[in-house]
């Protein structure tokens, strides 16, 4: 009665529930306040104060200065630059199709296989675990035209020499197989979760009628494991389009400046040559870039996405 | 049965080639590292140590920091996954189990974070870290590392799954919302914590582009940083040392592995990853 007419006191019960739902909020944001100032300093506020920086030239010692469009304008007549954007993007056309489609090959070919499952898992998991640096440090001499191992093996067999580290296009093939060789445990991994979290009973069923193993992942496999590979090829787009540790280490952006990507030009810019607001101009356009596609994959992940098998 | 027994033949050829492939890089290291230096480059390569010249693990502790460096990274790495994962535990919990106001919302930004380059926002952190005094300390790196927007991801779908009974119990029994999290939700979610930490302790014991921009100086540096820096420095020198340093390196990983995959398999399999 006393609801009803809105004025009277609230009943036992309403003022239980709004007690309750303004405890929720409180305790929600007080479990939530270390990681909302962490998201606050390091991810949200950085990205708004480098698009703020981009407008500034800024050397650190200097007072910034305000410069206007000054930088992107600088950006797009910068040869250097562009030349960045465009072998990042050779690196995506390369390495994402690489991950996303040999990880999900290899998940299924380990998936199928008995006795020696967890060795070959191992095999192919354990390189991505180690560290980036230290390994592409040995894999440098292993490539290494003169004295390297696999040079060796080529003559070996017959063949000659290869610049792997030396000629502007061996060097994206010399980047991918390393990235093959050091990355591919990752996205192998996801996969092969993936797969194991399909049901059996699915299997069961298209083996009682009749699918070949090649049927069976085309039609019942690889529908299940569409959320899977659009995560896979979410993660692995936004992080090719920062790929640093790989041409850093292997080729420098060599040979001249083949392969140079963004993230090195930012490395480069901002923090060698201390242009500070012009390195933030450079990841801020980076960051708008990734924000896109990543936005269009979401927009398009209803034509090849199936979620509804639960 | 006679047709499946081929294909089962060649799949598990293909694979263990592609095994010994993949973990042929590692003999050769472990191999050459035990050369005498001189005979780093000497061909044919070996992929089983054919001598044993430990000098060179003595040589890469006396001519460089290497130790410093070693403790370097077990300090950023031990720090960085026990801020994280009370940060992301607390998010976590938050997320899957208090119905607050604008929680859809929130975490929805907390995942576009993930988008966010390294690059765009190394720059504007180094600038706060050279006005607070942390450029060159180890704090420029630990900092950053506290918040991951994919460990709060992963938490929070394995807390979903955990039954609401366990909860109600524990709020009958009087328990407020801090101690169903931490004597309740946090015991109960080993396997995920286990994995997070992991990973993130392998991500911050393998990263290279941050100690690259915040530290200079040798005896502060991460291990991959003082690597790298070594082989730069004797690039004509004596391979065998670097590698020696190289194999030393990798020891951390390859135990924690041993000791996880299996924590990393589990934990993931269970938060199901499927957004």
């Amino acid at each position: 009665m006393a609801e009803n007419t809105g004025l009277a006191r609230p009943g036992r019960a309403t003022r239980y529930m709004r007690n309750k739902r303004r405890m929720d909020n409180l305790s929600g944001y007080l479990f939530l306040a270390p990681a909302m100032s962490g998201y606050l300093l390091f991810i949200f506020g950085p990205i708004v104060l480098s698009a703020v920086l981009s407008f500034f030239n800024y050397s650190l010692i200097q007072a910034p200065k305000f410069v206007g469009l000054g930088n992107f304008q600088r950006m797009f007549k910068d040869s250097l630059v562009s030349n960045s954007f465009v072998n990042t993007f050779k690196f995506l056309l390369i390495l994402v199709p690489i991950h996303c489609v040999l990880g999900l090959v290899l998940a299924f070919m380990v998936s199928r296989t008995r006795r020696l499952q967890s060795a070959y898992r191992t095999a192919i998991y354990f390189p991505s675990i180690v560290t980036t640096a230290s390994v592409a440090i040995a894999w440098a001499y292993l490539f290494s035209t003169d004295t390297g191992v696999i040079n060796y093996f080529l003559r070996f067999m017959g063949g000659s020499n290869v610049k792997w580290l030396t000629d502007p296009v061996m060097a994206y093939v010399t980047i991918a197989l390393f990235s093959f060789w050091k990355f591919i445990g990752t996205t192998f991994l996801y996969y092969y979760i993936g797969l194991k979290n399909i049901p059996e009973t699915y299997y069961e069923a298209a083996q009682i009628d009749g699918a070949s193993t090649m049927r069976t992942f085309f039609s019942v496999t690889l529908p299940l494991l569409t959320p899977t590979a659009f995560f896979v090829v979410v993660t692995n787009v936004i992080g090719v389009f920062q790929i640093f540790d790989e041409p850093f280490l292997l080729t420098n952006g060599g040979p001249g400046s083949a392969t140079r990507t963004v993230a090195l030009e930012i490395y480069e810019r901002a923090f060698l040559q201390t242009k500070i607001g012009y390195g933030a101009t450079i990841s801020f356009t980076l960051f708008l870039i990734i924000l896109a596609v990543t936005i269009f994959q979401f927009m398009g992940q209803k034509k090849w996405v199936t979620y509804d098998y639960e | 049965m006679k047709k499946r027994k081929i294909p089962a033949l060649l799949l598990n050829l293909f694979l263990f080639v592609l095994s010994v492939v993949m973990l042929a890089p590692f003999l050769w290291i472990l191999a050459t590292s035990l050369r005498l230096p001189n005979d780093s480059f000497k061909l044919p390569p070996s992929f089983i140590p054919t001598t044993f010249h430990w000098q060179n693990y003595r040589d890469v502790f006396t001519t460089f920091p290497f130790f410093d460096c070693i403790m370097n990274s077990v300090k950023v790495a031990v720090f960085s996954v026990g801020f994280n994962l009370i940060v992301s535990t607390m998010a976590g919990f938050a997320f899957a189990r208090i119905p607050f106001k604008g929680r859809s919302f929130v975490f929805l930004a907390f995942l576009a974070g993930m988008m966010v380059p390294t690059q765009a926002t190394l720059i504007p952190t180094y600038i706060v870290m050279s006005k607070i005094g942390l450029v060159g300390t180890h704090w420029s790196l630990i900092l950053p590392a506290i918040i991951s927007p994919l460990n709060i991801f992963f938490i929070r779908q394995f807390m979903m799954t955990i039954p609401d009974s366990y909860e109600e119990a524990a709020t009958i029994d009087g328990a407020g919302r801090f101690r169903i999290y931490w004597q309740v939700f946090v015991p109960m979610s080993t396997s995920v914590i286990i994995m997070t930490s992991l990973l993130t302790f392998l991500s911050t014991w393998n990263s290279f582009l941050q100690p690259l921009v915040y530290l200079s100086k040798w005896e502060m540096m991460t291990l991959p940083l003082g690597l790298k820096t070594l082989s730069g420095m004797r690039n004509t020198g004596s391979v065998s040392v670097v590698l020696a340093g190289v194999t030393v390196s990798l020891v951390v990983p390859t135990l924690l592995y041993a000791f996880g995959h299996n924590y990393i398999l589990q934990g993931s399999v269970m938060s199901g990853l499927k957004s």
